[in-house]
């Protein structure tokens, strides 16, 4: 569990006499740019060829008719330790992909986009991941004690800063919920992370009960997709609330060599991971 | 040195031309309780030789032989009048009684304390007391001394339910904050909806927004003196109210046969007794309380204790889950000591402390976070003819921080034990400062204040490659955490880095005619504790951090002029100020800082600097049925952070850019009318330009959802804020022979209710998938009935 203690000063915030409602807004829009979502994941014990890429423009804050998918870039990704080179061919739909990935844990790789005649450049280094050795549900843990949760065990390696990405979903959601985690305070311990819903009417959220399936991805992800993503989870889930640190402009690894000025939002992530399911009884 | 020359002019024409002299002197206190009063004038009639009573009510006049008129007054008091043959130095102590009038007919409300001295030269200095405060209409019937002072121009804070409050554009740490001179380092009960200051125990306050005396420092932006009453001398009386939120008790007294005196004041919130009767609420506990206690003992004419002490905690326990309190303890044992006529000293040793820790049961952390000081005070004020007063003094603070401790709370806890680094500091100044009257109309304050800051060893210190613990990413554009070379451990004996500050502060004050004057001022000031926070609002849990190796001091130029006139005939009274301020190393945070458990905060900060302009108008009307204020505040608050060593542009690009407490326009109009003996009315109107804050201008998708991208920071603004509140106090008043008095305040808080806006905030609707703003608004109407009482 992330000690979001900001989380925790909103619950109590909350208590006294606030009301929440959705208004009307003015914001201003800026220039769209162009979104890399390359998120090259290797599931543990699979072949990890089949990968994909998503290109998009960024569309104006309330905007819901766009279609933004980017089409007519050329993507390449290159080992840079072997200088294997894997070219992802656009299916002219915004996404761009290839069966030939080749993942080798530790190798450093990197993405090149070319687009609009400009060419981005990105590198990360694909980074192993621990097993999950334990997935249970509980009613006692959690922050509410008459709901059930489910709870994650894994044992972070000691005399190495680890760094991990969650992905939860439960099947029939809109969202998944992501979470990040160092081992800050944690290092070498078995670490146990759980998630538990509240019956929330107004999120049209409701508590998990037996029969309901979930799935937990872990990533290991590098110390600066952490600082990356750790941003833009905790902006995505405060979004300016009163304890939510200054919002700022999210940059990813991959950089405009043409013209910095226009640097694309995204990242270039390689990483190994894990997955369980599980259907509470 | 014009000045010094000055001054040694009037210490040489003194000594030379010297007639004859004597010095009357004594105390001046209030005959009904026996409480000193500060302000009161003493005055030779037929001559302008008059003396100011300090804040122990303690007054000096020294005049050429003779026989005089000496008037005794202080406005809402009855005048006295004595003669006296001065051919020796005598001491004459003085009991004033509230005017008779004040009980029927007309209530004069302000006290002279609170109207403007056309000839002083202070300036930018706002004076409420307890009265004035009790009498404004107040959220749940909670009367706030805080929320009170937000009423006067330049005065705001960051929103309902954020602590502390911000002056003239500053931050909320940048106000040092004083209960009978001890540091509160968090004001605020309930994270800011209440403050920690019991009306019920305050005497007076005193917000100092410019021209801060040189006997103050620390701090840049404001002062807030808080001062705790004394206690009745003269019987044993209870006071108390019962209200929807807290219930008040204080209990003064008489002791050591009429030699002393003593106060003790309780309050305690009782909302988790309300909790307890509802079943999903059986387990939480939320609640604050407050104990202020004084004492005083006169040993003799020339030597007086005054001991007093303040104690209070906020505690919230929800579902056994999070366990968080908090709170300020302070104490001060002042010994005022008359060495002469003339000479008048006070020595305090101070402690306060402010702690807060955070229980989370479901991962069995305990996080403990505190600051203590230790202040050893020495002032002194030497009458030395009638047209010089000399204050000086010195004082040494000794800091001990710890920033954070995070312990397992149990053997199973997947926590390890993490503890920052304790933080050591000593903070000594020297000051002078003297009031000298250069002709019948022109009065000058000279002040000077040297301040010295050693952070000391007893910990290890990071160094960093190139000596950059912040770098600029050129690739990616963005701040780093530099890279760590090694740590170099100091020990307690060493000092790891020292600052100092010449402080200057001027003030003129040149009067037009007897009712009108022309001021100006120039301050200068130093901070040496910065708290750390880069959240919207100020939270309990922002810890305080001292100046050291990559932490600068933070210092600020003040300079402000103003207008003041008197129209006594119908009590109104005018004050137009401007001011222009510029604090230079002021901290703002990299994008992405992470402060929490962070024991290199430097990796995450750029020295940026600040500058705030305005002007402002206060009229007030402090006389008959009638009174009350309006307050106008023009004004602009920014801040710039360039990259320095650390490279790169900057925050935000290197540009200027609004604080969070800027208000381009702020008004507040706070009115009273006394119907008759029986009833009585005020309301407060305020309104207030929005809040900056950063909007999203654009969205984008990752990981499947919409990830809003910002614009520059504090580009836009929440929607304006203005409130109206009303309040009725109603006095039986049946059986007025009968000691025990009561009164009924009825109010109503946020009248029209409006929603005004805490926060937006943006996120994605987990039923629609749309992107959407979401307004937490937080008080909306609220009505109270507070009962008081006093017996």
């Amino acid at each position: 569990m992330k000690i979001n203690i900001y989380v925790i000063l909103l619950a109590i915030f909350g208590i006294f006499m606030s009301c929440e409602d959705v208004i009307d807004v003015e914001v201003t829009t800026a220039t769209p740019r162009l979104v890399i979502e390359a998120s090259l994941d290797w599931e543990k014990g699979t072949l990890g060829n089949e990968q994909l890429i998503k290109l998009s423009m960024s569309t104006p804050y309330f905007d819901v008719t766009s279609d933004s998918g980017v089409s007519g870039a050329s993507v390449k990704v290159t080992n840079t330790n072997s200088g294997e080179e894997f070219l992802f061919e656009d299916q002219n739909d915004g996404t761009y992909t290839t069966s030939n990935f080749v993942p080798v844990l530790n190798d450093s790789y990197t993405l090149e986009v070319v687009y609009n005649n400009q060419t981005y450049l990105g590198s990360e280094t694909l980074m192993p991941v621990t097993d999950i050795t334990n997935v249970t549900q509980s009613v006692e843990g959690g922050f509410d004690d008459e709901l059930l949760e489910l709870n994650v065990y894994f044992n972070d390696p000691a005399d190495e800063e680890n760094y991990y990405f969650f992905r939860y979903y439960e099947e029939g959601d809109l969202f998944p919920l992501l979470a990040d985690l160092s081992d800050e305070f944690f290092n070498g311990n078995e670490v146990h992370d759980f998630w538990e819903k509240q019956d929330d009417e107004d999120n049209n959220e409701e508590a998990f009960e037996p029969g309901d399936t979930v799935e937990v991805s872990l990533y290991g992800i590098s110390e600066r997709y952490y600082n990356y993503v750790r941003l833009l989870i905790e902006q995505y889930y405060s979004g300016g609330d009163p304890f939510s640190s200054n919002a700022a402009q999210l940059r990813g690894n991959c950089v405009n060599q043409t013209n910095p000025n226009n640097y694309p939002f995204g990242y270039f992530r390689v990483t190994e991971f894990v997955k369980a399911s599980y259907t509470f009884e | 040195m014009k000045h010094l020359l000055c001054i040694a002019y009037f210490l040489f024409s003194f000594s030379v031309f010297a007639q004859e002299k004597f010095t009357i002197r004594g105390t001046i206190t209030d005959a009904s309780n026996g409480e000193t009063l500060m302000g009161a004038t003493a005055f030779l009639q037929g001559t302008d030789n008059g003396s100011v009573t300090n804040e122990y009510g303690f007054y000096s006049l020294t005049a050429i032989k003779g026989n005089y008129t000496l008037i005794i007054s202080y406005m809402g008091y009855e005048t006295q009048t004595k003669q006296i043959s001065l051919d020796k130095d005598q001491t004459i102590n003085f009991e004033l009684s509230e005017s008779a009038t004040a009980l029927d007919e007309v209530v004069i409300t302000a006290e002279e304390s609170e109207q403007i001295n056309i000839k002083k030269p202070e300036m930018s200095v706002a004076k409420l007391n307890a009265a004035t405060i009790k009498q404004m209409p107040a959220v749940l019937g909670e009367v706030d001394v805080v929320k009170s002072i937000q009423m006067l121009p330049g005065v705001t804070n960051n929103g309902e339910g954020s602590s502390g409050f911000n002056v003239r554009g500053g931050a909320a740490d940048q106000n040092l904050v004083l209960l009978d001179e001890a540091i509160i380092y968090n004001t605020s009960h309930f994270f800011g909806f209440f403050s920690v200051f019991n009306s019920d125990a305050i005497k007076d306050i005193k917000l100092y927004k410019g021209d801060i005396p040189s006997k103050f420092g620390g701090r840049v932006s404001s002062v807030l003196d808080v001062r705790q009453k004394e206690g009745n001398r003269k019987n044993f009386n209870l006071t108390g109210g019962i209200g929807l939120i807290s219930s008040r008790l204080t209990a003064e007294s008489p002791i050591f046969k009429d030699k002393g005196s003593f106060l003790i004041a309780g309050r305690t919130s009782y909302a988790h007794l309300f909790l307890k009767a509802v079943e999903d609420f059986k387990d939480d506990k939320i609640s604050f309380y407050d104990l202020n206690l004084k004492a005083n003992y006169e040993i003799n004419s020339n030597n007086k204790i005054y001991l007093s002490g303040y104690f209070g905690r906020d505690v919230f326990n929800l579902n056994k889950i999070i366990e968080n309190g908090y709170g300020n303890v302070s104490g001060n044992l002042r010994w005022n000591h008359v060495f002469t006529d003339r000479l008048f000293s006070n020595l305090s040793m101070i402690y306060s402390k402010y702690d807060y820790q955070i229980v989370l049961d479901f991962i069995e952390l305990d996080w403990i976070a505190d600051i203590a000081n230790y202040n050893l005070k020495y002032d002194l004020k030497y009458y030395l003819n009638d047209k010089l007063d000399l204050d000086f003094g010195v004082s040494g603070i000794s800091y001990l921080l710890n920033p954070g401790e995070v312990s397992p709370t149990s053997s199973e806890s997947p926590i390890n034990y993490l503890k920052l680094d304790d933080k050591r500091a000593f903070e000594g100044a020297a000051y002078i400062s003297a009031e000298h009257q250069i002709s019948k109309k022109l009065t000058a304050q000279y002040g000077l204040r040297f301040s010295q800051f050693m952070r000391l060893g007893g910990q290890a210190m990071t160094t960093y490659v190139n000596d950059q613990p912040v770098i600029f990413n050129d690739e990616l554009e963005i701040y780093e955490r530099g890279e760590a070379l090694d740590e170099i451990y100091y020990s307690k004996g060493e000092t790891i880095k020292d600052y100092n500050g010449l402080e200057p502060r001027l003030g003129l004050s040149y009067e037009l005619n007897s009712a009108s004057s022309l001021k100006a001022s120039f301050t200068k000031s130093t901070q040496y504790l910065h708290l750390l926070s880069n959240t919207a609002s100020v939270t309990p849990l922002d810890v305080w951090t001292p100046s050291g190796q990559y932490i600068k001091p933070q210092r600020s130029t003040q300079y402000a002029v103003g207008y003041y006139r008197n129209f006594s005939e119908k009590g109104y009274a005018l004050e137009l100020e401007t001011y222009y301020k510029t604090i230079k190393n002021r901290i703002d945070y990299i994008d992405g800082s992470d402060l929490i458990g962070n024991n290199n905060i430097e990796t995450e900060i750029l020295n940026g600097e600040a500058r705030a302009y305005g002007m402002e108008v206060l009229l007030r009307k402090t006389k008959g049925k009638f009174t009350g204020w309006l307050a106008y505040t023009l004004s602009k608050s920014e801040q710039r952070t360039l990259g320095g060593k650390a490279g790169g542009p900057g925050i935000n690009g290197g540009n200027w850019y609004n604080t969070p407490y800027d208000r381009t326009h702020d008004v507040s109009v706070t009115a009273a009318y006394q119907l008759n003996d029986k009833w009585s009315f005020s309301s407060n109107f305020v309104f207030q330009t929005g809040r900056p804050v950063t909007y999203p201008n654009g969205q984008y998708e990752y990981e499947g959802l919409s990830i809003a991208s910002y614009s520059n920071r504090n580009r836009d603004r929440l929607p304006q804020y203005h409130r109206l509140d009303i309040s009725a106090v109603y006095k039986p008043n049946k059986h007025p022979e009968r000691r025990l008095k009561g009164e009924w305040v009825f109010g109503i808080y946020n009248v029209y209710n409006r929603r005004n806006a805490a926060s937006i905030s943006f996120g994605q609707s987990k039923v629609s998938g749309l992107n959407e703003a979401t307004r937490l608004s937080i008080f909306g109407i609220i009505p109270s009935v507070t009962y008081n009482f006093k017996f």
